[in-house]
């Protein structure tokens, strides 16, 4: 959380993870490098390796959000994914100036003509040209990276900056046919890491998927339009349980020192689940990046400025009954407290 | 209170209850790269994956030589030396420019005059290329005879269009798929093309390709780059080979 914007706000976790980030890229680039083989001039080989790391590194990125789903010690390495995205695009970024730098340079055209003209289909399977992916690939990261910032966050709104970044999985399929109908057709090393990568993410998507899948979702109950969210006893000191309601936003209903209050599950910051946090310091804490809510309001504490949905909450008897329709994000609501 | 049991960045604490875990995920993450660079270095499948090798020697130094020798302007432009201990009958160099263009010819040079190049050679298989930095200039020498062409008939090769730069060792890889945008560029810029054939054809696996009226062909990029099979008359030249196609019958493997 910060009140102000800065570039990177740096903490140590945040140096290391960049620091471990940038000594495996390095690892990466020298291993391929040193142990190449074969009749390739340097300038290709660093194409290849930029070109083959960055596809690793994006693979790894998308790997983050459902390992984290899975296992919550991974959450880590979601606090700084931008970090990575980022990273990943420079790397991405490092092989296009490399092939431009090569294959586009030395000719009659400029280098940015020439990758327009040079590549023309074919007219069959077998030589689709493949650059154009690569090109849509690059675009799409060097937005998402530049968009990256919480000042765009927070300008776009957690909502429409959350579907701007899924477009990283738009991103990760251009790519898979730019490798596809590229370097696969050449180099047969390569065809490991991208299957293994390929079908790994989308085995480890589809897994995730389906364990958030079989979570139960709550319709409202006529005709009070309450919807029986839990018994008393079912909320943990200090915890939440999540109610997900068949046509709106999830609810995360937490109890601190033994009064029971309902906030949007979703955190004003990145849309991250509120209600697999905890209270911390009489604040609902979100796990992916630590933003606070206090219980009563939905507001971040001052001097921030984040605001949440709340909802009000009735008992009858053991009961907890959840009024699915969500105030104002900040609307006070006195927390009910059982006799 | 009990410290949080998911990390927090902001919290100095917090991370340590995954200390051990984040370590070994850092240790994976370190071995994994480096597993894996290692793994897509090694890309000469005919001898195996995980096969280690010592980096290839670097590149020796090309020097310039000077050739005099007949100019054929036609397909492509070609030079004609003398005959030698190593070169038993007329021998062919194609000519290039800088980079991805072609030599620059002075437009009043007639075909078959006799001319003095200086240039970087380069080779590969049984193709000679000169990469000629400054316009070909001719000579008063004596014109020596042009080749007598000889036709070894019509056939059908499978093979693959590359330009004759890269292909005769400008770059590694200069053929193949990830090289196609490279050498559409080669081949727009006026580097001769050549044909790389599957097996040899003729002894030789590099044709110098040329339209059926033995003139430069048009737009290649469809089709440079790609397995194909071309039909048509090859015509052996002093120690060339021209491989004269009609592009409409190409077809792509």
């Amino acid at each position: 959380m910060s009140v102000k914007y800065v570039p990177v706000s740096w903490t140590t976790s945040k140096k290391l993870y960049d620091a471990g980030l940038i000594a495996g890229i390095a690892l990466y680039l020298l291993a391929f490098s040193h142990f190449a083989i074969g009749a390739v001039d340097d300038q290709a080989l660093r194409i290849r390796a930029l070109g083959s790391c960055a596809f690793l590194l994006l693979s790894l990125v998308l790997a983050i959000g459902p390992l984290a789903r899975l296992d919550r010690r991974f959450l880590p390495l979601l606090y700084n994914r931008r970090h990575f995205g980022v990273i990943t695009c420079t790397i991405a970024a490092g092989h296009a100036l490399a092939v431009l730098g090569w294959y586009f340079a030395f000719s009659p055209l400029g280098p940015y003509d020439a990758m327009l003209v040079a590549d023309i289909g074919s007219g069959h399977l077998r030589g689709v040209p493949f650059i154009p992916f690569g090109i849509a690939a690059l675009l799409i990261l060097l937005v998402l990276a530049v968009t990256s910032h919480d000042f765009w966050l927070s300008f776009l709104t957690p909502k429409l900056w959350k579907a701007l970044h899924l477009g990283v999985y738009a991103a990760y399929g251009l790519v898979v046919l730019h490798v596809a109908f590229g370097a696969l057709q050449a180099q047969r090393a390569f065809e490991i890491e991208v299957t293994v990568c390929a079908l790994g993410l989308v085995a480890l998507h589809l897994w995730t998927g389906f364990r958030e899948g079989r979570k139960p979702r709550m319709a409202a109950a006529a005709p009070s339009g309450l919807v029986h969210a839990c018994k008393l006893g079912d909320i943990a000191e200090g915890r939440a349980i999540v109610v997900r309601l068949t046509d709106a936003d999830p609810v995360a209903i937490f109890r601190h020192e033994g009064r029971l209050s309902a906030v949007s599950h979703l955190c004003a910051h990145q849309n991250g689940p509120l209600g697999e946090g905890r209270v911390i310091d009489g604040c609902i804490t979100c796990p992916w990046h630590g933003f606070q809510y206090r219980l009563e309001d939905g507001r971040a504490p001052p001097p921030f400025t984040e605001r949440i949905a709340t909802y009000r909450l009735h008992l009858t008897g053991d009961d907890v009954m959840l009024d699915p329709s969500p105030n104002p994000p900040g609307t006070y609501v006195q927390p009910l407290e059982p006799a | 209170m009990s410290p949080p049991d998911f990390f927090i960045g902001w919290d100095r604490n917090s991370g340590r209850a995954q200390f051990r875990f984040l370590a070994l995920v850092a240790a994976g993450f370190l071995a994994l790269l480096a597993g894996i660079g290692l793994l897509d270095g090694q890309d000469a499948a005919p001898r195996g994956l995980f096969h280690l090798a010592p980096p290839p020697p670097p590149d020796a130094p090309i020097d310039a030589v000077t050739l005099r020798g007949r100019v054929a302007l036609h397909p492509y432009p070609t030079l004609f030396v003398q005959p030698d201990a190593t070169h038993p009958s007329l021998h062919s160099v194609l000519l290039s420019g800088d980079g991805k263009r072609g030599p620059s010819i002075d437009p009043a040079l007639a075909d078959g005059a006799m001319v003095s190049v200086t240039g970087l050679k380069l080779r590969r298989g049984t193709i000679d290329m000169l990469v000629v930095g400054e316009e070909v200039h001719p000579l008063p020498d004596p014109p020596i005879a042009a080749p007598a062409p000889v036709s070894l008939g019509r056939w059908r090769v499978a093979g693959e269009i590359c330009d004759g730069k890269c292909q005769t060792g400008a770059m590694q890889p200069g053929q193949g798929l990830s090289h196609r945008a490279c050498a559409s560029l080669c081949l727009i810029g006026g580097v001769p093309p050549v044909f790389v054939t599957a097996s040899p054809v003729a002894g030789a696996s590099f044709l110098l390709l040329a339209g059926p009226d033995g003139r430069a062909l048009a737009d290649l990029r469809r089709l440079a780059a790609l397995p194909v099979v071309l039909e048509g008359e090859i015509e052996r030249r002093g120690d060339l080979l021209v491989f004269k196609v009609d592009l409409t019958q190409a077809r792509v493997l």
